[in-house]
């Protein structure tokens, strides 16, 4: 992965954040036109797709038609009016808005429209990093055009011409204001935040708005009376420390200051991720089992805790071993269904090590996980997935029947 | 160490043992074939610690005893490249390797046969015998439906299950299942025993199997399956794990009965497949009276339809399928003609033989 580092000390950083708006919505808005200014939802199957009339209407099916135990993957900002927002169960969103338009997700589709608007935008502006399929950060900095709002304007009208959708754009000095400004004029938002906006556009934003600080973090800051992002940057390190561990409540205190040093990384997502241990004194499969076993299950449930925070799923879990001698050997498997469970990551690790030859001495054991994949891209895919082809033992299906 | 045997008569069982060897191996000797003799009994194995296969063959005239083991790979491919026909000789003096026929002579590295592992089987052991035809039918009739590399690890392999009289095997990635019985006394003394072999065993098993009217008998242990005929034995190990309850998906519910001719169908499938979702593979059964309609339609908007006569006198019915798995079952059965016996779109459908089955096949339905 090449990553371009923070360009110069002394010159500010502009990144930008690129996200579109009510992307998947969007992109169906174009095929069905007469559907714009409608609540929409996507999420639906593919019985829910539009019947077209022989005089060259269509009718399309209602969130009320549904049936079934699936959930909604993305809603038009007017269906969002009415409540209904992304990974709400479509059965509850039909409770909330039963007239709205229900209409089967096409990936394939998005894709398109995703690596149209990504070109669109290299195109200008080279150093991208992709962040999935409807967002990318963008490494401004060394633009020759030094008018950041007119190139931003550039940007968004090429995204525009190119895939006739809009985008929000928020350009700051780093990723993590870059993210919070793309939301703050949503959609078809403009939004160049500096140091001193600050206080009056981010320490208002509620905690849980801070990519990074998931449900769980958001609700143990809530409990200490810490709601908004202001609230964060005038708590008490110390308090901070105390509850959430040194290195989580430094970065704490530093984004609610609006600090962050991360770089652009345009070699797109993590290749891998792993944890190893040298061991203190050289140790031998059988011989030391008792020892090892709660290191390498340690090792699994560490690797496992990575990918779960940075939402990542793993198709390929590897093994290295380093022998006495230094020589060092690694073995992997494939999965078919990528994994972020501990208890996965385990049993195949061990695999892998039933396929090493554990007669001679180690005196290091590493577990990779590589072959990564986001886990909301899985997520939706495999969604999708299995509401065309259900498992014939899943425990909700029961006994082979849907 | 010193025997001499026939190009033809060492290639084959070398071929099958070769198989088995993994390219990459940390444990140097498990890159080797172990070559053992006793009196006229040659025998060569190669293992992957999880898969050992022993090829026999038996010599014309006896040589001098001994063990050792030689690169397979390199092995194998001189006896393979060497003129059919030819009489090779083998020779192992002073920790080196000498095969000779006619004017060539190759001289091989060795490692001792105490450096190869061994698999040992465990207690509890239980054995019949059979036919190979057999094993060969249960493992043809099912193992395209195993999966591959799932997380549920017990369904890459294929569940034996042991009756006191027969020998019942299922394979299920679990989107569809195949399962097959044979008569097969086993003269098990508890009412059922159940091992699940891993999917490397099964198909390396099968590959063995050449002698459909020879006997093969067979050694189910607590961690080890081993199947032994006259010209190898076959040791694998079992997966650790608990087969999914095969009996609660089996449909039974059934009342929409479709019997159609095989190859016809068999052949509209692979038709509409070509337009078919390539990722999902899905088409559509519309089945009305004496007619079966299929029809698949892909992402760029092109479509197949397909009209199949069948026996049909039930009320229509809609369902859609995953093409690939009505292929994979109409592939291995070979029966003139196909039963599909539904309950609704939901559930999932019974592909059976009409006559007599020893096999039965369930797919799930896909939503369209």
């Amino acid at each position: 992965m090449s990553q371009h580092p923070p360009s110069s000390q002394s010159r500010p950083r502009r990144i930008a954040h690129l996200d579109m708006d009510a992307f998947f919505a969007s992109v169906e808005l174009l095929r069905y036109p007469e559907l714009r200014g409608m609540p929409v939802v996507v999420g639906g199957r593919s019985i829910h797709k539009p019947v077209e009339q022989p005089d060259g209407t269509r009718v399309f099916s209602r969130l009320r038609d549904y049936v079934g135990r699936g959930v909604v993957t993305t809603s038009t900002y007017e269906a969002r009016a009415l409540g209904v927002f992304s990974a709400m169960g479509t059965m509850k969103a039909a409770k909330l808005a039963p007239d709205a338009i229900l209409l089967p997700a096409d990936f394939e589709a998005y894709r398109h429209y995703s690596s149209l608007f990504k070109q669109a935008v290299v195109r200008i502006a080279p150093v991208i990093e992709d962040r999935g399929i409807d967002e990318i950060y963008i490494d401004l900095t060394e633009h020759p055009e030094t008018d950041t709002r007119e190139l931003a304007t550039q940007i968004k009208k090429a995204v525009r011409d190119a895939t006739q959708l809009t985008c929000s754009i928020c350009v700051a000095e780093n990723k993590l204001l870059a993210k919070l400004g793309s939301e703050l004029d949503k959609p078809d938002g403009l939004t160049i935040l500096t140091r001193a906006d600050i206080p009056t556009r981010i320490w208002p934003l509620a905690v849980g708005k801070v990519n990074g600080i998931g449900p769980k973090s958001a609700a143990k800051l809530n409990a200490l009376n810490i709601l908004t992002v202001g609230d964060l940057a005038r708590a008490d390190k110390l308090l901070l420390r105390e509850h959430f561990g040194q290195n989580y409540a430094e970065w704490l205190h530093a984004a609610a200051h609006g600090e962050d040093d991360r770089p652009i990384s345009t070699g797109g997502q993590s290749k891998s991720i792993s944890r190893e241990t040298t061991f203190e004194r050289d140790l031998h499969a059988r011989q030391d089992r008792e020892q090892l076993t709660p290191i390498f299950t340690q090792l699994c449930q560490r690797l496992s805790a990575d990918l779960k925070r940075k939402g990542y799923l793993a198709r390929t879990i590897g093994i290295k071993l380093r022998y006495t001698d230094f020589r060092r050997i690694t073995r992997d498997l494939t999965l078919s269904t990528p994994t972020d469970d501990p208890v996965v990551i385990r049993k195949t690790a061990g695999e892998c090590l039933r396929r090493v030859d554990l007669e001679r001495k180690f005196r290091l054991l590493g577990v990779k996980a590589s072959g990564l994949i986001k886990s909301e891209d899985w997520n939706k895919q495999e969604e999708i997935r299995e509401q065309y082809q259900p498992d014939l033992f899943d425990e909700n299906g029961g006994s082979g029947s849907l | 160490m010193k025997f001499s045997v026939s190009r033809e008569a060492l290639l084959r069982p070398l071929q099958l043992v070769a198989g088995v060897v993994e390219k990459r191996q940390t444990l140097p000797a498990l890159a080797n074939v172990l070559v053992v003799l006793e009196g006229e009994k040659l025998s060569l194995t190669g293992t992957d610690l999880e898969v050992e296969i022993i090829g026999r063959v038996t010599l014309e005239n006896p040589g001098v005893d001994g063990e050792i083991t030689v690169p397979a790979k390199k092995f194998l491919d001189i006896c393979r490249s060497l003129p059919e026909g030819s009489i090779i000789e083998f020779l192992y003096q002073d920790q080196k390797v000498t095969v000779k026929s006619g004017r060539s002579r190759f001289t091989l590295s060795t490692l001792p046969a105490s450096e190869f592992p061994a698999i040992e089987l465990g207690d509890n052991d239980l054995s019949f015998s059979c036919e190979q035809a057999e094993i060969k039918r249960l493992i043809d009739r099912t193992s395209f439906a195993m999966a591959q590399q799932d997380v549920r690890y017990y369904l890459n392999g294929m569940l034996w299950e042991l009756h006191q009289d027969s020998l019942r095997v299922v394979a299920t990635d679990g989107h569809r299942l195949a399962m097959c019985t044979r008569p097969v006394n086993t003269s098990l003394s508890e009412e059922l025993k159940q091992a699940i072999l891993p999917r490397k065993g099964v198909i390396e098993l099968a590959r063995l199997l050449c002698e459909p009217e020879k006997p093969v008998e067979i050694i189910i242990g607590n961690s080890h399956v081993r199947a032994i005929t006259e010209s190898f034995v076959f040791t694998s190990k079992l997966v650790d794990g608990k087969f999914p309850d095969y009996e609660r998906v089996l449909p039974r519910n059934g009342d929409k009965i479709m019997i159609g001719n095989r190859e016809e169908l068999r052949q509209a499938f692979t038709r509409t497949s070509i337009l078919s979702n390539e990722k999902y593979r899905g088409v559509r059964f519309v089945l009305t009276e004496g007619l079966l309609t299929i029809t698949a339609n892909n992402p760029e908007q092109e479509e197949a339809e397909e009209q199949v006569v069948v026996d049909y006198a039930g009320s229509p019915i809609e369902v859609g399928f995953n093409v690939s798995y009505l292929q994979d079952v109409a592939n291995v059965i070979s029966s003139e003609n196909l039963r599909i016996t539904l309950a609704d779109s939901n559930s999932s459908a019974l592909i059976e033989e009409p006559d007599n089955s020893d096999s039965l096949y369930v797919v799930m339905p896909m939503r369209l």
